[in-house]
Protein backbone atom coordinates (compact mmCIF):
# COMPACT_ATOMS: atom_id res chain seq x y z
CA UNK A 1 0.00 0.00 0.00
CA UNK A 2 1.08 3.46 -1.02
CA UNK A 3 2.39 5.19 -3.63
CA UNK A 4 6.09 6.85 -4.45
CA UNK A 5 6.29 10.69 -4.08
CA UNK A 6 6.46 10.61 -8.02
CA UNK A 7 3.39 8.62 -8.47
CA UNK A 8 1.30 10.83 -5.85
CA UNK A 9 2.58 14.22 -7.53
CA UNK A 10 1.05 12.94 -10.48
CA UNK A 11 -2.41 12.55 -8.95
CA UNK A 12 -2.57 15.57 -7.51
CA UNK A 13 -1.09 17.41 -10.58
CA UNK A 14 -3.73 15.46 -12.64
CA UNK A 15 -6.39 16.49 -10.27
CA UNK A 16 -4.97 20.19 -10.29
CA UNK A 17 -5.72 20.51 -14.66
CA UNK A 18 -9.13 18.46 -14.29
CA UNK A 19 -9.90 21.42 -11.61
CA UNK A 20 -8.61 24.30 -14.05
CA UNK A 21 -10.22 22.87 -16.84
CA UNK A 22 -13.66 23.12 -15.27
CA UNK A 23 -13.03 26.55 -13.97
CA UNK A 24 -12.57 28.20 -17.86
CA UNK A 25 -13.21 31.96 -15.90
CA UNK A 26 -9.92 30.73 -13.79
CA UNK A 27 -8.14 31.78 -16.85
CA UNK A 28 -9.82 32.98 -19.33
CA UNK A 29 -9.93 36.61 -18.46
CA UNK A 30 -6.18 36.67 -18.05
CA UNK A 31 -5.35 35.23 -21.42
CA UNK A 32 -8.17 38.03 -22.69
CA UNK A 33 -5.75 40.49 -21.30
CA UNK A 34 -2.77 39.36 -22.15
CA UNK A 35 -4.16 39.01 -25.96
CA UNK A 36 -5.49 42.35 -25.44
CA UNK A 37 -2.06 43.83 -24.81
CA UNK A 38 -0.78 42.10 -28.30
CA UNK A 39 -3.30 43.15 -30.34
CA UNK A 40 -4.64 47.06 -28.91
CA UNK A 41 -1.10 48.35 -28.35
CA UNK A 42 0.27 46.99 -31.73
CA UNK A 43 -2.92 48.31 -33.77
CA UNK A 44 -3.30 51.73 -31.70
CA UNK A 45 0.91 52.16 -30.50
CA UNK A 46 2.79 50.86 -33.17
CA UNK A 47 3.39 54.19 -34.88
CA UNK A 48 5.87 55.09 -32.44
CA UNK A 49 7.94 52.39 -33.49
CA UNK A 50 9.21 54.91 -35.94
CA UNK A 51 11.05 57.11 -33.68
CA UNK A 52 14.51 56.58 -33.82
CA UNK A 53 15.04 54.97 -30.43
CA UNK A 54 13.08 52.11 -31.60
CA UNK A 55 16.17 51.30 -34.00
CA UNK A 56 13.18 50.43 -37.14
CA UNK A 57 12.22 47.48 -34.26
CA UNK A 58 9.02 46.26 -35.45
CA UNK A 59 6.02 47.46 -32.06
CA UNK A 60 4.97 44.07 -32.52
CA UNK A 61 8.27 42.14 -31.20
CA UNK A 62 8.70 44.89 -29.01
CA UNK A 63 5.05 44.32 -27.25
CA UNK A 64 5.25 40.63 -27.66
CA UNK A 65 7.29 39.99 -23.93
CA UNK A 66 4.84 42.30 -22.27
CA UNK A 67 2.14 40.22 -23.42
CA UNK A 68 4.20 36.99 -22.50
CA UNK A 69 5.05 38.45 -19.08
CA UNK A 70 0.90 38.71 -18.21
CA UNK A 71 0.17 35.46 -19.42
CA UNK A 72 2.86 34.15 -17.23
CA UNK A 73 1.99 35.75 -14.43
CA UNK A 74 -1.75 35.25 -14.49
CA UNK A 75 -1.08 31.22 -15.23
CA UNK A 76 1.04 31.12 -12.35
CA UNK A 77 -0.88 32.65 -10.24
CA UNK A 78 -3.19 30.34 -10.55
CA UNK A 79 -0.90 27.48 -8.30
CA UNK A 80 -1.76 29.74 -5.67
CA UNK A 81 -5.62 30.57 -6.26
CA UNK A 82 -6.33 26.42 -6.31
CA UNK A 83 -3.89 25.67 -3.24
CA UNK A 84 -6.10 28.45 -1.14
CA UNK A 85 -9.18 27.03 -2.75
CA UNK A 86 -8.16 23.37 -1.61
CA UNK A 87 -7.46 24.72 2.38
CA UNK A 88 -10.84 26.61 1.96
CA UNK A 89 -13.13 23.70 1.13
CA UNK A 90 -11.18 21.30 3.23
CA UNK A 91 -9.66 19.05 0.74
CA UNK A 92 -5.69 19.94 1.77
CA UNK A 93 -6.94 18.77 5.46
CA UNK A 94 -8.10 15.54 3.56
CA UNK A 95 -5.11 14.81 1.17
CA UNK A 96 -2.54 15.59 4.72
CA UNK A 97 -4.63 13.04 6.17
CA UNK A 98 -3.99 10.65 3.51
CA UNK A 99 -0.33 9.05 3.69
CA UNK A 100 0.25 11.02 0.60
CA UNK A 101 3.67 12.47 -0.14
CA UNK A 102 3.38 15.98 1.61
CA UNK A 103 5.68 17.08 -0.87
CA UNK A 104 3.07 16.19 -3.61
CA UNK A 105 -0.22 17.98 -2.02
CA UNK A 106 1.65 20.92 -2.27
CA UNK A 107 3.83 20.67 -5.81
CA UNK A 108 0.29 19.38 -7.75
CA UNK A 109 -0.84 23.04 -7.72
CA UNK A 110 2.09 24.44 -8.99
CA UNK A 111 2.72 21.88 -11.66
CA UNK A 112 -0.83 22.81 -12.69
CA UNK A 113 -0.63 26.08 -12.69
CA UNK A 114 3.03 26.30 -14.73
CA UNK A 115 1.38 24.14 -17.18
CA UNK A 116 -1.30 26.71 -17.57
CA UNK A 117 1.41 29.54 -18.25
CA UNK A 118 3.25 27.24 -20.47
CA UNK A 119 -0.10 26.86 -22.33
CA UNK A 120 -0.62 30.29 -22.49
CA UNK A 121 2.22 31.45 -23.25
CA UNK A 122 2.10 29.33 -26.49
CA UNK A 123 -0.98 30.58 -27.37
CA UNK A 124 -0.29 34.35 -27.56
CA UNK A 125 3.22 33.71 -29.02
CA UNK A 126 0.91 31.92 -31.91
CA UNK A 127 -1.32 34.82 -32.10
CA UNK A 128 2.07 37.46 -32.34
CA UNK A 129 2.87 34.91 -35.19
CA UNK A 130 -0.78 35.48 -36.83
CA UNK A 131 -0.05 39.06 -36.80
CA UNK A 132 2.91 38.97 -38.67
CA UNK A 133 5.71 38.50 -35.79
CA UNK A 134 9.14 38.04 -37.44
CA UNK A 135 11.88 36.79 -35.08
CA UNK A 136 15.52 37.78 -35.76
CA UNK A 137 17.11 34.46 -33.90
CA UNK A 138 14.19 32.02 -34.93
CA UNK A 139 13.15 28.72 -33.25
CA UNK A 140 15.81 28.90 -30.98
CA UNK A 141 14.47 32.78 -30.14
CA UNK A 142 11.40 31.22 -29.22
CA UNK A 143 12.47 28.79 -27.44
CA UNK A 144 14.07 31.37 -25.31
CA UNK A 145 11.62 33.11 -24.92
CA UNK A 146 9.42 30.69 -24.07
CA UNK A 147 11.79 29.57 -21.11
CA UNK A 148 12.45 32.79 -19.98
CA UNK A 149 8.16 33.07 -19.04
CA UNK A 150 8.56 29.96 -17.88
CA UNK A 151 11.27 30.92 -15.17
CA UNK A 152 9.77 34.41 -14.62
CA UNK A 153 6.44 32.17 -14.52
CA UNK A 154 8.02 29.86 -11.43
CA UNK A 155 8.94 32.79 -9.22
CA UNK A 156 5.61 34.13 -9.36
CA UNK A 157 4.27 30.86 -8.79
CA UNK A 158 6.65 30.49 -5.88
CA UNK A 159 5.38 33.93 -4.93
CA UNK A 160 1.92 33.15 -5.11
CA UNK A 161 1.86 29.73 -3.93
CA UNK A 162 3.91 31.62 -0.51
CA UNK A 163 0.89 33.70 -0.23
CA UNK A 164 -1.52 31.29 -0.63
CA UNK A 165 -0.21 28.83 1.92
CA UNK A 166 0.84 31.50 4.37
CA UNK A 167 -2.57 33.58 4.54
CA UNK A 168 -4.82 30.34 3.93
CA UNK A 169 -7.45 32.80 2.36
CA UNK A 170 -8.71 33.43 -1.19
CA UNK A 171 -9.12 37.45 -0.44
CA UNK A 172 -5.51 37.41 0.56
CA UNK A 173 -4.23 35.27 -2.01
CA UNK A 174 -5.99 37.62 -4.13
CA UNK A 175 -4.78 40.90 -2.87
CA UNK A 176 -1.49 39.53 -3.77
CA UNK A 177 -1.66 38.74 -7.53
CA UNK A 178 -2.15 42.72 -7.42
CA UNK A 179 1.26 42.64 -7.54
CA UNK A 180 0.46 42.35 -11.15
CA UNK A 181 0.08 45.64 -12.00
CA UNK A 182 3.16 47.58 -10.53
CA UNK A 183 5.22 44.36 -11.96
CA UNK A 184 3.89 44.97 -15.51
CA UNK A 185 3.90 48.63 -15.49
CA UNK A 186 6.52 49.87 -13.84
CA UNK A 187 8.39 48.57 -16.46
CA UNK A 188 9.63 49.69 -20.15
CA UNK A 189 6.16 48.16 -20.76
CA UNK A 190 5.23 50.39 -23.90
CA UNK A 191 8.50 52.71 -24.79
CA UNK A 192 12.17 51.51 -24.74
CA UNK A 193 13.71 53.10 -21.45
CA UNK A 194 15.33 56.14 -23.42
CA UNK A 195 12.05 57.08 -23.87
CA UNK A 196 10.80 57.58 -20.11
CA UNK A 197 10.76 60.80 -19.40
CA UNK A 198 9.62 60.86 -15.77
CA UNK A 199 12.36 60.16 -13.44
CA UNK A 200 10.22 58.42 -10.53
CA UNK A 201 9.40 55.75 -13.87
CA UNK A 202 12.52 55.45 -14.76
CA UNK A 203 13.87 54.49 -11.12
CA UNK A 204 10.68 52.12 -10.76
CA UNK A 205 11.59 50.45 -13.71
CA UNK A 206 15.45 50.14 -12.51
CA UNK A 207 13.86 48.16 -9.98
CA UNK A 208 11.75 46.30 -11.36
CA UNK A 209 12.85 43.04 -12.00
CA UNK A 210 10.22 42.46 -14.95
CA UNK A 211 12.14 45.03 -16.96
CA UNK A 212 15.36 43.19 -17.28
CA UNK A 213 12.63 39.92 -18.97
CA UNK A 214 11.59 41.84 -21.07
CA UNK A 215 14.76 42.92 -21.99
CA UNK A 216 16.23 39.77 -22.62
CA UNK A 217 13.39 38.73 -24.37
CA UNK A 218 13.05 41.68 -27.01
CA UNK A 219 16.72 41.13 -27.19
CA UNK A 220 16.25 37.68 -29.28
CA UNK A 221 12.99 38.83 -30.52
CA UNK A 222 14.66 41.91 -32.32
CA UNK A 223 18.84 42.08 -32.30
CA UNK A 224 20.18 39.08 -31.81
CA UNK A 225 22.33 36.38 -29.73
CA UNK A 226 23.55 38.95 -27.46
CA UNK A 227 24.78 37.58 -24.41
CA UNK A 228 25.20 40.06 -21.70
CA UNK A 229 21.62 41.37 -22.38
CA UNK A 230 20.20 37.98 -22.49
CA UNK A 231 22.04 37.12 -19.51
CA UNK A 232 20.47 39.87 -16.91
CA UNK A 233 16.79 38.13 -17.77
CA UNK A 234 18.30 34.91 -16.25
CA UNK A 235 19.77 36.69 -13.48
CA UNK A 236 16.73 38.13 -12.86
CA UNK A 237 15.17 34.54 -12.82
CA UNK A 238 17.60 33.23 -11.08
CA UNK A 239 17.51 36.12 -7.75
CA UNK A 240 13.43 36.17 -8.25
CA UNK A 241 13.12 32.10 -8.09
CA UNK A 242 15.75 31.79 -5.25
CA UNK A 243 13.93 34.46 -2.92
CA UNK A 244 10.09 33.16 -3.98
CA UNK A 245 10.67 29.35 -3.95
CA UNK A 246 12.29 29.74 -0.89
CA UNK A 247 9.47 31.83 1.01
CA UNK A 248 6.78 29.03 -0.51
CA UNK A 249 9.09 25.71 0.71
CA UNK A 250 9.35 27.80 4.04
CA UNK A 251 5.43 28.15 3.85
CA UNK A 252 4.31 25.09 2.90
CA UNK A 253 6.68 23.73 5.65
CA UNK A 254 4.98 25.51 7.95
CA UNK A 255 1.26 24.53 6.28
CA UNK A 256 1.57 20.90 6.68
CA UNK A 257 3.73 20.67 9.71
CA UNK A 258 1.86 19.84 12.92
CA UNK A 259 3.02 22.13 15.67
CA UNK B 1 -2.14 -4.97 13.96
CA UNK B 2 -5.00 -3.76 15.83
CA UNK B 3 -7.82 -1.44 15.96
CA UNK B 4 -7.04 -0.09 19.57
CA UNK B 5 -6.14 3.13 20.83
CA UNK B 6 -3.95 4.36 23.77
CA UNK B 7 -3.87 7.80 24.99
CA UNK B 8 -1.47 8.47 27.99
CA UNK B 9 -1.31 12.13 29.66
CA UNK B 10 -1.79 13.95 26.54
CA UNK B 11 -2.47 17.62 26.48
CA UNK B 12 -2.01 20.64 24.23
CA UNK B 13 -1.39 24.09 24.57
CA UNK B 14 -1.76 26.32 21.51
CA UNK B 15 1.08 29.07 21.73
CA UNK B 16 -1.66 31.48 20.19
CA UNK B 17 -3.22 33.15 22.95
CA UNK B 18 -1.88 30.12 25.30
CA UNK B 19 -4.99 28.11 25.04
CA UNK B 20 -4.45 25.00 26.95
CA UNK B 21 -7.43 22.55 24.81
CA UNK B 22 -6.31 19.67 26.31
CA UNK B 23 -5.20 18.95 29.69
CA UNK B 24 -3.87 15.58 30.63
CA UNK B 25 -5.88 13.26 28.90
CA UNK B 26 -5.96 9.28 29.28
CA UNK B 27 -8.31 6.87 27.84
CA UNK B 28 -8.10 3.49 25.98
CA UNK B 29 -10.46 2.17 23.28
CA UNK B 30 -10.42 -1.71 22.71
CA UNK B 31 -10.23 -2.94 19.07
CA UNK B 32 -13.50 -3.01 17.81
CA UNK B 33 -15.29 -0.78 20.28
CA UNK B 34 -17.16 2.00 19.50
CA UNK B 35 -15.90 5.00 21.99
CA UNK B 36 -18.01 8.49 21.91
CA UNK B 37 -16.55 11.61 23.36
CA UNK B 38 -19.35 13.50 24.82
CA UNK B 39 -18.97 18.08 24.95
CA UNK B 40 -20.06 20.99 24.45
CA UNK B 41 -18.21 23.01 22.01
CA UNK B 42 -14.84 24.48 22.08
CA UNK B 43 -14.28 21.33 25.38
CA UNK B 44 -11.27 20.09 23.42
CA UNK B 45 -13.22 16.99 21.06
CA UNK B 46 -11.91 18.45 18.08
CA UNK B 47 -8.39 19.27 19.17
CA UNK B 48 -8.42 15.18 20.43
CA UNK B 49 -9.64 13.98 16.99
CA UNK B 50 -6.41 16.61 15.48
CA UNK B 51 -3.65 15.27 17.73
CA UNK B 52 -4.93 11.18 17.36
CA UNK B 53 -5.69 11.35 13.57
CA UNK B 54 -1.65 13.19 13.25
CA UNK B 55 -2.73 16.76 11.93
CA UNK B 56 -1.21 18.28 14.82
CA UNK B 57 1.16 17.32 17.23
CA UNK B 58 0.36 16.99 21.02
CA UNK B 59 2.66 19.21 23.82
CA UNK B 60 2.67 16.73 26.35
CA UNK B 61 1.76 12.82 26.70
CA UNK B 62 1.78 9.98 24.09
CA UNK B 63 -0.64 8.24 21.56
CA UNK B 64 -0.98 5.39 19.88
CA UNK B 65 -3.38 4.92 17.22
CA UNK B 66 -3.39 0.84 15.68
CA UNK B 67 0.14 0.17 17.39
CA UNK B 68 2.00 3.39 15.47
CA UNK B 69 3.05 6.50 18.01
CA UNK B 70 0.65 9.21 16.40
CA UNK B 71 3.49 11.41 16.94
CA UNK B 72 7.13 9.41 15.80
CA UNK B 73 4.93 7.27 13.21
CA UNK B 74 2.32 9.67 11.36
CA UNK B 75 2.45 7.70 8.03
CA UNK B 76 1.92 4.41 9.53
CA UNK B 77 -1.15 5.83 11.29
CA UNK B 78 -2.05 7.52 8.13
CA UNK B 79 -2.56 4.12 6.63
CA UNK B 80 -4.87 2.20 8.67
CA UNK B 81 -7.41 5.05 10.07
CA UNK B 82 -10.47 6.84 8.47
CA UNK B 83 -11.18 10.08 9.53
CA UNK B 84 -14.19 12.43 8.60
CA UNK B 85 -13.15 16.11 10.33
CA UNK B 86 -16.01 18.77 11.39
CA UNK B 87 -15.59 20.72 8.08
CA UNK B 88 -15.91 17.84 5.11
CA UNK B 89 -13.24 18.04 2.90
CA UNK B 90 -13.55 17.25 -0.91
CA UNK B 91 -12.99 19.15 -3.85
CA UNK B 92 -16.46 20.98 -5.22
CA UNK B 93 -15.23 20.62 -8.89
CA UNK B 94 -14.97 16.80 -9.19
CA UNK B 95 -17.58 14.65 -9.72
CA UNK B 96 -18.18 11.58 -6.62
CA UNK B 97 -17.34 8.99 -8.47
CA UNK B 98 -13.95 10.95 -9.38
CA UNK B 99 -12.80 12.24 -5.77
CA UNK B 100 -13.08 8.36 -4.34
CA UNK B 101 -10.97 6.91 -7.22
CA UNK B 102 -8.64 9.38 -6.10
CA UNK B 103 -8.72 9.07 -2.92
CA UNK B 104 -8.46 5.16 -3.90
CA UNK B 105 -5.34 5.97 -6.18
CA UNK B 106 -3.51 8.00 -3.65
CA UNK B 107 -3.94 4.76 -0.99
CA UNK B 108 -2.16 2.81 -3.37
CA UNK B 109 -5.46 1.46 -5.48
CA UNK B 110 -5.17 0.27 -9.15
CA UNK B 111 -7.06 2.01 -11.37
CA UNK B 112 -9.36 -1.25 -11.54
CA UNK B 113 -9.66 -1.30 -8.17
CA UNK B 114 -10.17 1.83 -7.63
CA UNK B 115 -13.58 2.00 -9.92
CA UNK B 116 -14.40 -0.88 -8.33
CA UNK B 117 -14.18 0.51 -4.61
CA UNK B 118 -15.92 3.10 -5.98
CA UNK B 119 -18.85 1.63 -6.92
CA UNK B 120 -19.19 -0.53 -3.85
CA UNK B 121 -18.94 3.05 -1.93
CA UNK B 122 -20.68 4.80 -3.63
CA UNK B 123 -24.11 2.36 -2.82
CA UNK B 124 -23.07 1.87 0.37
CA UNK B 125 -24.07 6.09 1.30
CA UNK B 126 -26.08 5.85 -1.66
CA UNK B 127 -25.09 7.99 -4.34
CA UNK B 128 -24.70 6.23 -6.91
CA UNK B 129 -27.12 7.88 -9.13
CA UNK B 130 -25.40 11.51 -7.91
CA UNK B 131 -21.74 9.79 -8.90
CA UNK B 132 -21.47 11.98 -12.23
CA UNK B 133 -22.43 14.89 -10.88
CA UNK B 134 -20.47 17.51 -9.79
CA UNK B 135 -19.44 17.64 -5.81
CA UNK B 136 -20.24 21.91 -6.14
CA UNK B 137 -23.77 20.55 -6.73
CA UNK B 138 -24.57 18.31 -3.98
CA UNK B 139 -26.57 19.43 -0.85
CA UNK B 140 -25.11 19.35 2.65
CA UNK B 141 -25.96 16.01 3.29
CA UNK B 142 -24.87 14.43 0.11
CA UNK B 143 -21.32 15.94 0.81
CA UNK B 144 -21.63 14.44 4.22
CA UNK B 145 -22.56 11.22 3.19
CA UNK B 146 -19.40 11.15 0.42
CA UNK B 147 -16.90 12.47 2.95
CA UNK B 148 -17.78 9.33 5.26
CA UNK B 149 -17.45 7.02 1.87
CA UNK B 150 -13.66 8.91 1.26
CA UNK B 151 -13.29 7.92 4.95
CA UNK B 152 -13.98 4.60 4.03
CA UNK B 153 -12.02 3.86 0.53
CA UNK B 154 -8.89 2.45 2.58
CA UNK B 155 -11.29 0.03 5.02
CA UNK B 156 -9.81 1.75 7.76
CA UNK B 157 -9.54 -0.26 10.95
CA UNK B 158 -10.38 2.90 13.07
CA UNK B 159 -12.85 5.47 12.19
CA UNK B 160 -12.59 8.76 13.66
CA UNK B 161 -15.43 10.64 13.22
CA UNK B 162 -15.94 14.46 14.62
CA UNK B 163 -19.32 15.56 14.82
CA UNK B 164 -20.20 13.54 11.50
CA UNK B 165 -24.14 14.36 12.12
CA UNK B 166 -24.05 18.32 13.41
CA UNK B 167 -26.26 20.43 11.00
CA UNK B 168 -27.57 17.26 9.49
CA UNK B 169 -31.64 16.31 8.78
CA UNK B 170 -32.77 13.46 10.96
CA UNK B 171 -33.17 11.35 7.69
CA UNK B 172 -29.76 12.16 6.82
CA UNK B 173 -28.19 11.74 10.12
CA UNK B 174 -30.16 8.23 10.38
CA UNK B 175 -28.55 7.06 7.49
CA UNK B 176 -24.84 8.07 9.13
CA UNK B 177 -26.11 6.30 12.03
CA UNK B 178 -27.33 2.94 10.73
CA UNK B 179 -23.86 3.19 8.32
CA UNK B 180 -21.31 3.54 11.30
CA UNK B 181 -23.22 0.83 13.32
CA UNK B 182 -22.99 -1.59 10.64
CA UNK B 183 -19.33 -0.63 10.11
CA UNK B 184 -19.01 -1.32 13.89
CA UNK B 185 -20.93 -4.68 14.09
CA UNK B 186 -20.03 -6.21 10.86
CA UNK B 187 -16.51 -5.52 10.24
CA UNK B 188 -15.40 -4.76 13.63
CA UNK B 189 -14.33 -1.40 12.70
CA UNK B 190 -12.88 0.52 16.24
CA UNK B 191 -14.88 4.00 15.81
CA UNK B 192 -14.06 7.04 17.75
CA UNK B 193 -17.06 9.57 17.56
CA UNK B 194 -17.16 12.88 19.26
CA UNK B 195 -20.90 14.74 19.73
CA UNK B 196 -22.27 17.29 21.21
CA UNK B 197 -25.57 15.01 20.71
CA UNK B 198 -26.41 13.01 24.02
CA UNK B 199 -28.83 10.85 22.51
CA UNK B 200 -26.29 10.35 19.32
CA UNK B 201 -23.63 8.72 22.54
CA UNK B 202 -26.44 6.79 24.24
CA UNK B 203 -27.66 5.30 20.96
CA UNK B 204 -24.72 4.61 18.98
CA UNK B 205 -21.49 4.13 21.29
CA UNK B 206 -20.27 1.27 24.14
CA UNK B 207 -18.47 3.65 26.29
CA UNK B 208 -18.31 7.13 26.55
CA UNK B 209 -16.43 9.75 28.11
CA UNK B 210 -17.50 13.07 29.00
CA UNK B 211 -14.93 16.03 28.15
CA UNK B 212 -15.65 19.86 29.62
CA UNK B 213 -12.73 22.80 29.18
CA UNK B 214 -10.55 20.18 28.03
CA UNK B 215 -10.76 17.46 30.66
CA UNK B 216 -12.29 13.94 31.12
CA UNK B 217 -14.70 14.73 33.86
CA UNK B 218 -16.58 10.86 33.77
CA UNK B 219 -16.22 7.93 31.89
CA UNK B 220 -18.25 4.40 31.50
CA UNK B 221 -20.78 2.79 29.45
CA UNK B 222 -24.67 4.61 29.19
CA UNK B 223 -25.68 2.80 32.03
CA UNK B 224 -23.17 3.42 34.19
CA UNK B 225 -23.02 6.82 33.35
CA UNK B 226 -26.71 7.13 34.41
CA UNK B 227 -26.52 4.98 37.69
CA UNK B 228 -23.28 7.52 38.24
CA UNK B 229 -26.02 10.25 39.27
CA UNK B 230 -28.55 8.33 41.35
CA UNK B 231 -31.87 6.27 40.11
CA UNK B 232 -34.40 9.25 39.52
CA UNK B 233 -34.38 12.72 39.06
CA UNK B 234 -37.35 15.32 40.22
CA UNK B 235 -37.61 18.38 38.29
CA UNK B 236 -39.88 21.20 39.82
CA UNK B 237 -40.70 24.03 38.20
CA UNK B 238 -41.74 27.43 40.14
CA UNK B 239 -44.19 30.33 39.77
CA UNK B 240 -42.07 32.89 40.15
CA UNK B 241 -38.30 33.42 39.99
CA UNK B 242 -38.10 34.28 44.06
CA UNK B 243 -39.42 30.91 44.84
CA UNK B 244 -37.12 29.32 42.33
CA UNK B 245 -34.07 30.98 44.26
CA UNK B 246 -35.61 30.07 47.82
CA UNK B 247 -36.48 26.64 46.79
CA UNK B 248 -32.98 25.64 45.64
CA UNK B 249 -31.24 27.44 48.50
CA UNK B 250 -33.36 25.39 51.06
CA UNK B 251 -33.11 21.83 48.75
CA UNK B 252 -29.12 22.60 49.12
CA UNK B 253 -29.36 22.79 53.11
CA UNK B 254 -31.15 19.56 53.41
CA UNK B 255 -29.37 17.60 50.82
CA UNK B 256 -25.67 17.05 49.03
CA UNK B 257 -25.97 20.46 46.82
CA UNK B 258 -23.90 19.10 44.12
CA UNK B 259 -27.20 17.17 43.73
CA UNK B 260 -29.52 20.13 43.31
CA UNK B 261 -29.05 22.12 39.80
CA UNK B 262 -31.58 25.22 38.47
CA UNK B 263 -31.07 25.84 34.96
CA UNK B 264 -33.74 27.74 32.57
CA UNK B 265 -36.69 28.18 35.66
CA UNK B 266 -36.12 23.87 36.40
CA UNK B 267 -34.84 22.55 39.64
CA UNK B 268 -33.33 19.36 39.21
CA UNK B 269 -32.72 16.99 42.15
CA UNK B 270 -31.13 13.29 41.71
CA UNK B 271 -32.06 11.17 44.43
CA UNK B 272 -31.72 7.64 45.14
CA UNK B 273 -35.53 6.35 45.56
CA UNK B 274 -37.94 8.92 43.80
CA UNK B 275 -41.10 8.04 44.65
CA UNK B 276 -40.16 7.73 48.36
CA UNK B 277 -38.30 11.40 48.26
CA UNK B 278 -40.36 13.24 45.84
CA UNK B 279 -43.07 13.22 48.82
CA UNK B 280 -40.49 14.40 51.32
CA UNK B 281 -39.09 17.23 49.26
CA UNK B 282 -42.74 18.49 48.47
CA UNK B 283 -43.36 18.32 52.19
CA UNK B 284 -40.15 20.33 53.20
CA UNK B 285 -41.28 23.01 50.55
CA UNK B 286 -44.32 23.11 51.72
CA UNK B 287 -43.18 24.28 55.16
CA UNK B 288 -41.52 27.23 53.76
CA UNK B 289 -44.27 28.69 52.08
CA UNK B 290 -43.08 27.79 48.39
CA UNK B 291 -45.72 26.37 45.81
CA UNK B 292 -44.61 23.85 43.60
CA UNK B 293 -45.86 24.76 40.02
CA UNK B 294 -45.19 20.89 38.26
CA UNK B 295 -43.63 18.20 39.56
CA UNK B 296 -41.96 15.85 36.88
CA UNK B 297 -40.15 12.21 38.26
CA UNK B 298 -38.19 10.55 35.20
CA UNK B 299 -35.03 8.65 35.35
CA UNK B 300 -31.84 10.04 34.26
CA UNK B 301 -30.65 11.04 30.37
CA UNK B 302 -26.94 11.23 29.66
CA UNK B 303 -28.56 15.12 29.20
CA UNK B 304 -28.82 15.07 33.12
CA UNK B 305 -25.32 13.64 33.23
CA UNK B 306 -24.28 16.06 31.26
CA UNK B 307 -25.93 19.13 32.68
CA UNK B 308 -24.79 17.78 36.42
CA UNK B 309 -21.00 16.98 35.96
CA UNK B 310 -20.65 20.45 33.64
CA UNK B 311 -22.33 22.61 36.57
CA UNK B 312 -20.51 20.67 38.90
CA UNK B 313 -17.13 21.45 36.97
CA UNK B 314 -18.41 24.92 36.93
CA UNK B 315 -18.79 25.40 40.53
CA UNK B 316 -16.02 24.22 41.59
CA UNK B 317 -14.12 26.47 39.43
CA UNK B 318 -16.26 29.55 40.51
CA UNK B 319 -14.76 28.49 44.75
CA UNK B 320 -11.40 28.69 42.99
CA UNK B 321 -12.13 31.99 41.16
CA UNK B 322 -14.01 33.25 44.01
CA UNK B 323 -10.95 32.94 47.04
Amino acid sequence: MGNSVWKDTWLITLRSIKTTLRNPFSFIPNLMISAFFLLVYEGGLSGISQLPMFEGANYLAFILPVSIVSAAIGGAGGAGQGIVKDIENGFFSRLLLTPASRLAIVLGPIIAGMLQLFIQTLLIIGIAFLLGLEVETGFGGILFVLLIAIGWGLAFAGYSAGVALRTKNAQAAQAGTFIFFPLIFLSTTFVPYELIEAQWLKVAATINPTTYIFESMRTVLIDGWIFWDLMQGVIAIVIACTITITFAAVSAKKAVSRG
Amino acid sequence: MNGKIEVEHLSKTFKKGDVQAVKDVSFTVEDGEFFAFLGPNGAGKSTTVQILTTLINATGGKATVAGHDVIREPEKVRRYIGVALQETGVDPDLTGRELIELQANIFGFSKTEAKKRAEELLKIVQLTDSAERRIGNYSGGMRRRLDLALTLVNEPKILFLDEPTTGLDPSNRMAIWKELRRLNEENGTTIFLTTQYLEEADSLAHRISIINDGEIVATGTPRELKAQIGNDLIALTFSSKEEEEKAERILKEHMDPSDVILQNGKLTVYVEDGTKQLLELVRLLDQENIEVATVNLSSPTLDDIFLKITSEQAEKEGEVHGE
